[in-house]
Parts: structure tokens; C-alpha cells; sequence
């Protein structure tokens, strides 16, 4: 198992990494930029209700000097809303334009309030060469409470476990959004910075 | 005994309505002829003193829409909410509380408020409108 194989596996999970809010309000779109010291991508998704959204991604991959494009979907299989508090479960798919044996699958969920937030996720990508699979955990914190229209910020701290190398790796995430803006900014050994910019429309 | 016991309930009431009071003046809400001290339906506005008296200013003669909502957690997935709602041509303004849980929304007076259709914007940001009190200012 090389290098080459850690870094494709980095790659090609990477965007789930700092992914947060995958589908928007019936009717909205969103935009998220994000670059690593492995990959830029754009990924631009519509939701026609709350419950899904369908994308498209398009990577430009810095490790092996390639551009593809994948079709994404997102469901919301699960939500529960409580006066302080929502759950979330989701369902996530994509297929590459590199062809029909490129795909992945997946789920994540969270829990969230005010002032915590908690989330776990589990991704299952299959290429023609490689099948692998993805497991992170995340806890947060709201230093401060801001109200509607404020500027917020979430410290976090991220732990993923990955098939290839079989080790957890642990990193801290910080958190900022104003009005339709969000933008996360993460720090791994192994990847770099990451900084993922969101905004909806 | 009988008046001590008596004197004892008199004292205790006092002392929790001062406390209450206070309570009240802390939070700002005891503004009196303020709209929030009003009752709905029998039920004292649960809203954000400060918030909803900055709200109703320049809107007399109109009424209010006090909606509570749950799952309304963060700030920016309650954004749609405002998106939905400022589609509707007969919503003169609109303000999301999200330490109250609630979302205010101004009408002209004569417009007939339908909870049923709040409920389903609501629902179309993906969070669950639980109550409704409607104020006229």
C-alpha cells in the first residue's frame, strides 16, 4: 500500500471532510470553494425541498495533475426538531465522470445546539483500482452565543480513521459564518491547511 | 397560629412578586404600555422584550405574527426562513429571534394570518413552526 494510494484516498474524500449543511432550503442553492494542498473544487448544489440535493463537483486534483467531475446527491433520511436542539441524518451518493466503477456512498449525521455540536460520518468509495472506506467523528464548541445576523464562530475538533493507513488522525477545525457565508478552516499533518468557503443563494 | 400561618403566605407572596419583578426589570421587560407585557389568547407574548419593542417601532396600526419554531438552531440555517417569507408580498417585515426560538413577521391588519401556510414555509427550511400569536399593534 504506497503513498500514492494514501494520497488518492486524502483526495478523493477530502470534500467530506469540512462538508457541513449539504442541503439548503426548498428552492436555494449553494456554492462551496475549497482548497488543500491536494485539490481546488467547486462543488455548486440545488435543493428542490429540504430533503435533497442534487450537485455537480468539479476537482482539480494537484497530486496527480487531473480534472474530473462528479454528479452528487444528498438525502436527508432523518430530522428531528426540538426547541433547542436538531438531528440530522443524511444519505450521500456521487458518481465521477471518470465512469460508472468510480462512485462513492455514504452517511453522516449531526447533533447540534446553540452552544454544542456533535457529528459522525461513514463513506464507502469505490474506484476501478481501489475500494476504501472513511469514518470520522466531531465534536464542537460555540465560544459565544450570537444572535441572528451576528458573526459566529465554532471551534472544533475533528478525528477521522482510514482504512489505508488504519489510524485516526485528530485536527482542529475552526468555524465561522455570517449571514449566507460560511467558511471552515482545518489543519492536518497529512493535508495541510483546508479551507472550504460556502455560500448560499 | 392561624394569623401567624397567614402573615407567613402574606410575606412569601410579597417576597416572590419583588422577586419576579425584579426579574422582570432585569430583563428589560417592564416597560409599561409596552407591547410585549400584552396578552394573547390568555398567554403573555414569550418574546425577546428588547427585540420585539425595536421591531413593532413604525409599525402601527398593522399586526404581528409571533411564531415559534423549533429546530431553529443556528444562524445560518435559519436563513431561508427569510428567503421563503420575503417572497410573500404581504409580509411587511420579518426578524428571526434565535434565542427565543421565535420568528416575528409583520402584516397589514387586514390580512388574514393562515398558521397552516407559516407552518409549511417553515417546514420548506426544513425546521417545524410549533405556535402562533398574532398581535395587532
Amino acid at each position: 500500500m504506497g503513498i500514492k494510494y494514501f494520497y488518492t484516498f486524502l483526495l478523493l474524500i477530502g470534500p467530506m471532510f469540512l462538508e457541513s449543511r449539504p442541503i439548503s432550503y426548498s428552492g436555494g442553492s449553494t456554492l462551496m470553494l475549497k482548497s488543500n494542498a491536494m485539490q481546488n473544487s467547486a462543488y455548486y448544489h440545488y435543493s428542490p425541498s429540504y430533503k435533497f440535493s442534487i450537485g455537480i463537483e468539479q476537482v482539480k486534483d494537484k497530486y496527480f495533475d487531473a480534472d474530473y467531475s462528479s454528479l452528487r446527491l444528498t438525502y436527508l433520511l432523518n430530522r428531528k426538531n426540538t426547541q433547542h436542539s436538531q438531528r440530522n441524518l443524511y444519505l450521500q451518493s456521487g458518481i465521477s465522470s471518470d465512469g460508472v466503477d468510480h462512485y462513492f456512498y455514504g452517511v453522516h449525521g449531526d447533533w447540534e445546539t446553540r452552544r454544542l455540536f456533535s457529528g459522525f460520518g461513514y463513506k464507502e468509495t469505490q474506484t476501478a483500482s481501489l475500494d476504501y472506506a472513511e469514518k470520522y467523528l466531531q465534536l464542537g464548541v460555540a465560544p459565544y452565543i450570537g444572535e441572528y445576523g451576528d458573526l459566529h464562530t465554532w471551534l472544533m475538533v475533528k478525528a477521522k480513521h482510514d482504512e489505508l493507513t488504519n489510524e485516526w488522525n485528530t485536527y482542529p477545525v475552526l468555524k465561522l459564518f455570517k449571514g449566507n457565508a460560511l467558511m471552515e478552516i482545518g489543519y492536518t499533518d497529512a493535508s495541510e491547511w483546508d479551507i472550504h468557503f460556502m455560500y448560499r443563494f | 397560629m392561624k394569623n401567624f400561618y397567614l402573615l407567613f403566605v402574606m410575606i412569601a407572596a410579597v417576597y416572590t412578586s419583588a422577586q419576579d419583578h425584579q426579574m422582570h426589570d432585569m430583563e428589560g421587560r417592564n416597560h409599561e404600555g409596552h407591547l410585549h407585557d400584552t396578552m394573547v389568547d390568555g398567554k403573555l407574548l414569550e418574546v425577546n422584550a428588547e427585540r420585539f419593542d425595536d421591531f413593532v417601532l413604525g409599525l402601527e396600526g398593522k399586526q404581528v405574527a409571533i411564531v415559534s419554531v423549533s429546530g431553529m438552531v443556528c444562524d445560518f440555517c435559519a436563513r431561508g426562513i427569510e428567503k421563503t417569507f420575503s417572497k410573500d408580498k404581504t409580509v411587511l417585515k420579518l426578524d428571526v429571534d434565535l434565542s427565543g426560538g421565535k420568528v416575528l413577521i409583520a402584516f397589514d391588519k387586514d390580512k388574514n394570518i393562515d398558521f397552516e401556510d407559516i407552518k409549511k414555509k417553515i417546514l420548506s427550511n426544513g425546521q417545524n413552526a410549533t405556535d402562533l400569536q398574532i398581535i395587532k399593534i
